[in-house]
């Protein structure tokens, strides 16, 4: 039917999930929480563009941050992510049925006129 | 910002269908045929109106019992029989343009149709399938949980 609403913070996430640092970066926290000083020694690239990319994925509610005395314990929030999937599930199934009826009405067409 | 921020969630969908790519490129254009294929599961009736050029625009109107849900955009590129890209909106996602490309590539007497829709986060017009093509799969593994306690 009709289709899938799209929530403000879709376009976030999209934009997030866009650069294969930050894929890496959620892929690290799906195995364990971890402070921003562990993940800027996991990655080749300075702690300045890590907690850039980190910022990204917090504003696109990809994480979550809590600060234990002076450190910043990072943990994955899968939920931006889950609807994301759907967003996409929607219009494959969309298009999957549109591309059926398509062939259906290519197909009729072309039996009438014979 | 750089470019591979722009890139944009994907969803490809393919079907081969025995008929010419010029009588399914044509099916995409034409108002009537869109009416009656554009129809999904649970709507009456669509209603479609379109201005077949570069530029032109078009409107969907799918009438369900409850809801109606309009759809519109503006046709990008034309290429006929091998290539249509147009922009989608609808109030259903609040007024975001996303963006639709169909190729028909011909293979003997069927011809393979591909629809790519792409979201388009911020002026992301140049983000063709960047990387995400397998977008739901990689998805996937985030959304599934690990050693779920």
């Amino acid at each position: 039917m009709g289709e899938y609403k799209i929530s403000s913070n879709l376009d976030a996430v999209f934009s997030a999930l866009g650069d294969p640092t930050r894929r890496a970066i959620l892929a690290r926290l799906q195995q364990s929480d971890a402070r921003v000083t562990d993940i800027a020694g996991e990655f080749p690239i300075s702690l300045n563009s890590v907690s850039k990319h980190i910022r990204t994925l917090e504003r696109a509610r990809l994480l979550r941050r809590s600060v234990q005395g002076r450190d910043h314990l990072l943990s994955l929030n899968a939920a931006p992510l889950a609807e994301a999937a759907a967003w996409m599930e929607h219009y494959r199934g969309f298009w999957e049925d549109r591309l059926a009826a398509l062939e259906k009405y290519v197909l009729d067409k072309k039996r009438k006129r014979q | 910002m750089n470019a591979a921020m722009n890139a944009a969630a994907t969803v490809v969908v393919r079907r081969t269908i025995t008929a010419p790519p010029e009588a399914l490129f044509d099916a995409w254009l034409d108002a009537d045929a869109l009416a009656i294929w554009m129809r999904p599961t649970g709507i009456r009736q669509t209603f479609a109106k379109t201005e077949p050029r570069v530029g032109g625009s078009y409107e969907i109107t799918m009438h369900g019992d409850e809801k109606i849900h309009p759809h519109h955009g503006v046709y990008q590129v034309i290429d006929r029989p091998r290539r249509l890209v147009f922009t989608w909106v609808s109030h259903a996602t609040e007024g975001a343009a996303t963006l639709v490309t169909v190729d028909f590539l011909p293979k003997g007497e069927r011809t393979e149709v591909v629809v790519t829709h792409e979201q388009l986060p911020e002026a992301a017009r140049e983000a063709h399938t960047r990387g995400w093509t397998s977008g739901i799969e990689r998805l996937a593994t985030f959304c599934t949980p690990q050693g779920s306690t």
